[in-house]
């Protein structure tokens, strides 16, 4: 493929704008910006449809085909959870959701939505989209390198939906994929499964790796003139800390799978400690069960805020422009990011508090825990700041963001409740947690999802989604989703375990059988609800209303495109040249309520830029 | 290493509206460091492999056993010479890099050339020290020691396999090239440079810790677990 690609490889000569003008007085003279000292990027342009799109280098093009594949395993995730609510609500109501099933459902459904879901789509989707855009490049730095990320995650994708369909199933361990029960006998999916699980993982890990790789160098090398680190949209603080963090994560998911890969079929013991199992000895020894929990939440706490810290950056963004006002607090807001990245390495043991520790080591993440809350709370006030008497436009989009606020304000503070040992240990293995986490990171950034594929739709399709559908859509998401959630901290905290296939004889039946069926019937309705969604984008791409340029009078660089939806090498002849940063909104004296990040100052000689 | 934390994070302290700032920040050319492309990516695959190659050690300290001994602790062999393998092509790529810098073309070629062999041999030699190590039946599964040493020297030379790719991607280039037109390529062969001054390091860290002071090690983390 390479070899075919060098020898077509037909690059963009083009040229970057370059103003000279040194005239004294001359109102050219506050427009002056250096001249060009890079070299222009070659970009390999596709010529038939195989190379335009399906094995494609343009990071777009490659946004999207991550966008639909971690869509596509969202949508198996949700069938996942009805069946799973199905049983919980009206068990025994569907006869072929056994016990192993319904554990084999419990861990698909969970790691398809943090990794192969969540993940893929803010850094894959998002990332690939918009970081060439935002920063001004043509596109990634090695744009061969990301289209081979791409297909790793699609074959880690086929790997793993492909557990479905072998002997035994997937693997019913639960997401968290805890030896030694994972690879034993009696564990649902413990032979075929566990290990097509493992090895998808790991493709996934490397493919990521080599996105990761592009994701950072193009944003701090490749940006074009005039946009420093702090003219950064939100969006690319976001993208850019989770992909570090992930790149520093990840690593030890892929230890953890290739030693437990091991295990199991080499005989290894890195995670195996001596077991009997009916009264035999099996050939392992030695190993820690302890030590895959570490590995594992070194990655899975990070992993929380590798879904956070984009939906942080984009809901930011989101709530500027459709407030039509400048970020509150812009480089606190930048710190946050950061040292919420920083902490996120130093809280992992808190979900490991009911495996017992040295209570010296539970109060040191009780602690961290708490500190991190810290960053993430000031980012909640700036976010509401920024409505504060601010003109807001309550469309689609701006309805997704507070409904992202509300969402992650509930997640948010029940995690400060389990970050504490005493109150965590009663209600580890219970309701409350799924009530947690599925708010947190579920919902909240969900909503982020919704809000900016109505606020980036225009800009990739060059058509507006509907309005009236996208409120209808967001109504249903949002109130649905408090609907299944919201009953949930009340079972967990009258005891409702989780995990549990069915409850028997036990009193949670009595006393939580009917908010269980409220909330399984919820949760039908948000799912089908999202077919307005869908129906939405497919109508919309034919017959919605034409876009234009910059719709929503946005001041970032993806708005200025010469073409909409932006051509391969995004910028046609000139590489754009930024004189501001992208939040100069409703700024005293100009004549617009916005000015774009590539508006010279020449342009906007009369405007007082705000402090903020 | 303070000079690229400096610069990183001091840029946090900027103040994007302010005027004075927008003038200075009308002058930045968009690149963070002076680096390439190529090197910049050498740099963050150090943090990544760095990041699992720790967590390869962390783990197999971890897991030693209060009972085990260190009787299957090897004797110098092989495994000492493959690390001076590794070191000469160390000393190889130095030797490139400062032609580079000196725009001495002629020897170039042959050195690079000697690079990827060397790398071979080393590659080809730990092979061969694992059929050693299984004739004397110390396999993956024999204990804790013997599956983290596998995994280690597996992953370390996936990684040397990579940077093989890499090379003969660079090499095959340049042998194609006049002598003076190698300078187009200087780029790559510095990051290839980095790269394997990265995998000795790597190595290094490794053949110390579970080769050569092993029970200095053991009994230093038993110490710690007790």
């Amino acid at each position: 493929m390479s070899d075919e690609y060098n020898q077509k490889n037909t690059p963009i000569k083009a040229q970057s704008s370059e103003i000279t003008s040194s005239s004294s007085g001359s109102s050219k003279d506050i427009d002056y910006v250096r001249p060009a000292e890079l070299p222009e990027q070659d970009l390999y342009h596709g010529h038939s449809f195989i190379t335009k799109w399906i094995f494609c280098q343009d990071a777009k093009v490659i946004g999207v085909q991550y966008f639909l594949t971690a869509v596509f395993t969202g949508i198996v995730g949700l069938v996942l959870s009805w069946l799973m609510r199905l049983q919980l609500g009206f068990p025994e109501l569907v006869p072929f959701i056994t016990a192993e099933h319904y554990y084999q459902f419990v861990t698909m459904h969970g790691m398809i939505m943090v990794v192969y879901f969540l993940t893929a789509l803010f850094l894959g989707g998002f990332g690939n989209y918009l970081i060439p855009l935002m920063v001004g490049a043509r596109d990634m730095v090695f744009p061969y390198v990301n289209m081979v990320s791409f297909w790793m995650f699609f074959i880690a994708v086929c790997v793993l939906m492909a557990s479905f369909f072998v002997p035994g199933g997937p693997t019913g361990a639960g997401w968290t994929l805890y030896p030694p029960q994972a690879i034993l006998p009696g564990t649902p999916g413990s032979n075929m499964g566990i290990i097509l699980m493992l090895v998808s993982l790991s493709l996934f890990v490397i493919g990521f790796t080599m996105g990761g790789l592009n994701y950072l160098i193009t944003i701090l090398q490749a940006r074009t003139r005039g946009m420093t680190l702090m003219r950064m949209p939100l969006t690319i603080w976001g993208i850019f800390t989770a992909t570090a963090l992930a790149m520093l994560a990840f690593p030890a998911l892929l230890v953890s799978c290739i030693m437990m890969t091991l295990d199991k079929m080499l005989g290894t013991s890195f995670f195996m400690p001596t077991i009997v199992q009916a009264g035999e000895v099996l050939s392992y020894g030695g190993g820690s069960p302890v030590l895959f929990q570490h590995l594992f939440w070194f990655f899975g706490h990070p992993e929380v805020y590798i879904v956070a810290l984009p939906a942080f950056g984009i809901v930011s963004d989101l709530i500027s422009v459709h407030a039509r006002k400048n970020i509150f607090g812009y480089r606190m807001m930048v710190w946050a990011i950061v040292g919420i990245g920083a902490l996120s390495f130093f809280v992992w043991a808190h979900h490991m508090y009911v495996s017992g520790m040295n209570p010296w080591f539970g109060f040191f993440f009780a602690t961290t825990t708490l500190i991190i809350a810290v960053p993430t709370a000031l980012k909640v006030y700036n976010w509401i700041i920024t409505l504060f008497r601010a003109n807001i436009r309550m469309n689609t989009v701006m309805l997704f963001c507070l409904g992202f606020i509300v969402t992650f304000v509930n997640g948010g503070i029940t995690g400060i409740f389990l970050g504490n040992v005493a109150v965590d240990i009663p209600l580890s293995d219970t309701y409350f947690v799924i009530a947690h986490f599925h708010m947190v990171m579920g919902i909240a950034p969900l909503m982020v999802i919704m809000g900016a594929v109505y606020h980036w739709f225009p800009l990739v399709t060059g058509r507006m989604l509907s309005e009236k559908l996208g409120k209808w859509h967001f109504w249903f998401t949002f109130l649905g989703a408090y609907s299944i959630y919201f009953p949930m901290h009340y079972l967990g905290f009258i005891g409702v375990p989780r995990r549990y296939f069915e409850m028997y004889d036990s009193p949670y039946v009595t006393s939580a059988i009917g908010m269980n069926e409220f909330i399984t019937v919820a949760a039908l309705i948000v799912g089908f609800s999202q077919l307005i969604f869908i129906y939405n984008i497919v109508v919309s791409l034919s017959i919605g209303k034409p876009a234009g340029k910059n719709p929503w009078k946005a001041n970032s660089l993806e708005w200025l495109t010469p073409e909409v939806p932006p051509a391969h090498g995004n910028w046609g002849e000139k590489l754009p040249v930024i004189h501001r940063w992208p939040y100069d909104f409703n700024v005293p004296g100009a004549k617009e309520d916005y000015i774009t990040q590539t508006t010279p100052p020449s342009e906007v000689i009369s405007a007082e830029v705000e402090k903020t | 290493m303070s000079k690229f934390f400096k610069k990183l994070f001091g840029a946090l302290s900027d103040k994007p509206w302010d005027k004075e700032q927008m003038a200075t920040d009308n002058y930045h050319q968009g690149k963070t460091f002076d680096i390439s492309n190529q090197t910049s990516a050498v740099i963050v695959i150090f943090g990544v492999s760095t990041v699992l190659f720790s967590l390869i050690i962390t783990g197999y300290l971890y897991s030693i056993p209060t009972t085990q001994d260190t009787q299957y602790l090897l004797k110098p062999n092989l495994l000492w010479v493959n690390t001076l393998i590794l070191l000469s092509v160390t000393y190889f790529f130095n030797k490139i890099t400062k032609d580079l810098k000196k725009n001495i073309y002629e020897k170039i070629k042959k050195n690079l050339l000697i690079v990827g062999f060397l790398s071979y041999v080393f590659l080809f030699g730990q092979i061969f020290f694992w059929f050693q190590l299984m004739k004397d039946g110390n396999y993956v599964s024999t204990n804790n020691y013997f599956s983290s040493f596998y995994i280690f020297t597996a992953l370390h030379g996936l990684h040397l396999l990579g940077g093989l790719f890499f090379w003969g991607k660079v090499f095959s280039k340049i042998s194609k090239l006049e002598q003076k037109e190698i300078t187009s390529h200087k780029k790559s062969i510095e990051a290839l440079s980095l790269y394997w001054i990265f995998l000795l390091i790597v190595w290094t860290m490794f053949f110390l810790i579970m080769y050569v002071f092993n029970d200095t090690v053991i009994a230093w983390c038993r110490a710690l677990l007790s």
